[in-house]
């Protein structure tokens, strides 16, 4: 790669203080470090990937309107929380997590338990307990 | 309180954590350098072992294997934690930031707030350098941020103790002794070289070094009948994101060998490194050509994308390239000596 092809397509780096480090070569051949902003395949793969979690969201949450799923499993994919992962953060078990994905268990939770849920997903109990 | 650390960014953060902490022991050596003495060239497809359900591709050797390389050639000391207890974790942390030491650490990417909220993946083997604290905040410098940055220690923790893959639990590394320490010489240099020779020609095992370019291209022929055809974009996708995205490398660790090849051509007096640097350079160029396709292929951009296994032709030719090249770079080495 040469130092002009240094990819600068800025679209997820942008606003953050994160950069690539390249390496290219000058017009002697020689290696120097390039700061790059992006390169769009990369930000493609990225964008490809949320677009696929976002898409089995949508999904979810009609089940979640239909009433044969709790908010929390809508909430889970969407920040790409499994039921093991949240088990850890939370401190119930994988198979709890699993029972509160069903809306019986889910309605009957008392606050304190939607607070951890919610704490250990970085969002409001507000926001837990409803598909938004 | 904040150590008088000088914070570069690099183009990988194990190395860059390796490099700023030399520094700060009074020894300059370009991320390159530290990469290529660390054999830091790598290339392994697991599908055993998965992330977000898909498995796993890395141009790294394990988090920690680079700096442990670097440490043991030069002859410096180190010590490495890993906690059960968060509390612990934090305690020792203090304890050595207090009496001046540097800290480096592994951490899972997903809660970092400083980074774009695209990034927040589970992907638990990124590292910093813990260099300062005041009051409730730690200071932290990330290898692929351009400034410092502040994190508060719970935060800190919650990093520190990530969940999923290869959880990092607390892991952290410190320079413990410097009294020992060699300067950079050809042997190490030779052998450096030569081990990252083995670890892409000779792994026995069909997912690792050049084999493992060539295991994921037969892999990469199947997927669409295997996974279907949503699947199988979704595994490109992933395999881009590792060959591009930080932590992981993938073109851009064929370029930093280069460099290094480069550096190591003056350093050894070998003009021929220079030759292999530049072919290094066109397989790297390869790497890009490769993910430019792909990314054509699973957003079905124009009518004519590549197949899947257009995409595995051109992964055998890299393979064959690589292998090529790394065989000439073991006989140069060799032969000289």
């Amino acid at each position: 790669m040469k130092i002009k092809e240094v990819p600068q397509d800025g679209v997820i780096l942008e606003s953050s203080g994160v950069r690539d480090v390249c390496y290219a070569v000058d017009e002697n051949g020689n290696y120097t470090q390039v700061i790059s902003v992006g390169w769009e395949p990369k930000n493609d793969a990225i964008n490809f990937a949320w677009e696929a979690i976002n898409e089995e969201s949508e999904q979810i949450k009609v089940k979640v309107i239909a009433g044969t799923l709790s908010p929390l499993a809508y909430h889970m994919h969407r920040l790409v929380m499994t039921p093991a992962i949240l088990a850890d953060y939370s401190g119930f078990s994988k198979r709890e997590i699993k029972k509160f994905c069903e809306p019986e268990t889910f309605s009957r939770l008392k606050y304190d338990d939607l607070h951890k849920l919610a704490d250990a997903l970085n969002i409001s109990v507000e926001q837990l307990i409803s598909a938004d | 309180m904040e150590l008088n650390f000088v914070h570069k960014p690099s183009g990988h953060c194990e190395n860059g954590v390796v490099s700023n902490l030399l520094r700060f022991y009074g020894v300059e050596m370009s991320e390159a350098m530290v990469f290529g003495l660390g054999s830091g060239l790598f290339f392994s497809h697991m599908p055993f072992y998965k992330m977000h359900g898909m498995a796993i591709t890395s141009f790294r050797p394990l988090p920690g294997d680079i700096f442990s390389r670097v440490v043991k050639l030069l002859g410096i000391k180190m010590k490495r934690f890993k906690f059960r207890d968060k509390e612990k974790a934090m305690d020792k942390l203090d304890e050595l930031l207090m009496k001046g030491f540097p800290v480096g650490m592994l951490v899972g990417v997903y809660h970092l707030p400083y980074f774009p909220k695209e990034y927040r993946f589970h992907f638990n083997a990124h590292n910093i350098c813990v260099i300062g604290k005041e009051e409730d905040q730690y200071i932290v410098s990330d290898p692929v941020v351009v400034d410092k940055c502040r994190l508060s220690s719970n935060e800190l923790k919650l990093v520190r103790f990530a969940s999923g893959t290869y959880p990092p639990k607390g892991r952290m590394y410190y320079i413990s002794d410097f009294k020992g320490i060699k300067p950079v010489n050809e042997s190490m240099v030779r052998k450096a070289i030569l081990k990252n020779c083995n670890r892409m020609l000779k792994i026995p095992l069909p997912m690792f070094g050049v084999e493992g370019i060539r295991y994921l291209a037969k892999r990469m022929r199947k997927w669409v009948s295997f996974f279907g055809e949503k699947k199988a974009a979704l595994n490109l996708a992933q395999v881009i994101r590792m060959l591009e995205e930080i932590g992981t490398g993938g073109a851009g660790f064929r370029f930093m060998y280069a460099a290094f090849l480069q550096e190591a051509s003056v350093m050894i007096n070998e003009p021929r490194l220079n030759r292999l640097s530049a072919e290094l350079t066109a397989i790297g160029d390869q790497w890009r050509d490769f993910s430019y396709n792909a990314a054509r292929l699973f957003k079905k951009r124009d009518a004519e994308v590549a197949t899947y296994d257009q995409l595995a032709d051109k992964l055998m030719v890299i393979a064959d390239r690589e292998e090529k090249l790394f065989r000439e770079l073991e006989k140069v080495i060799r032969d000289a000596r």
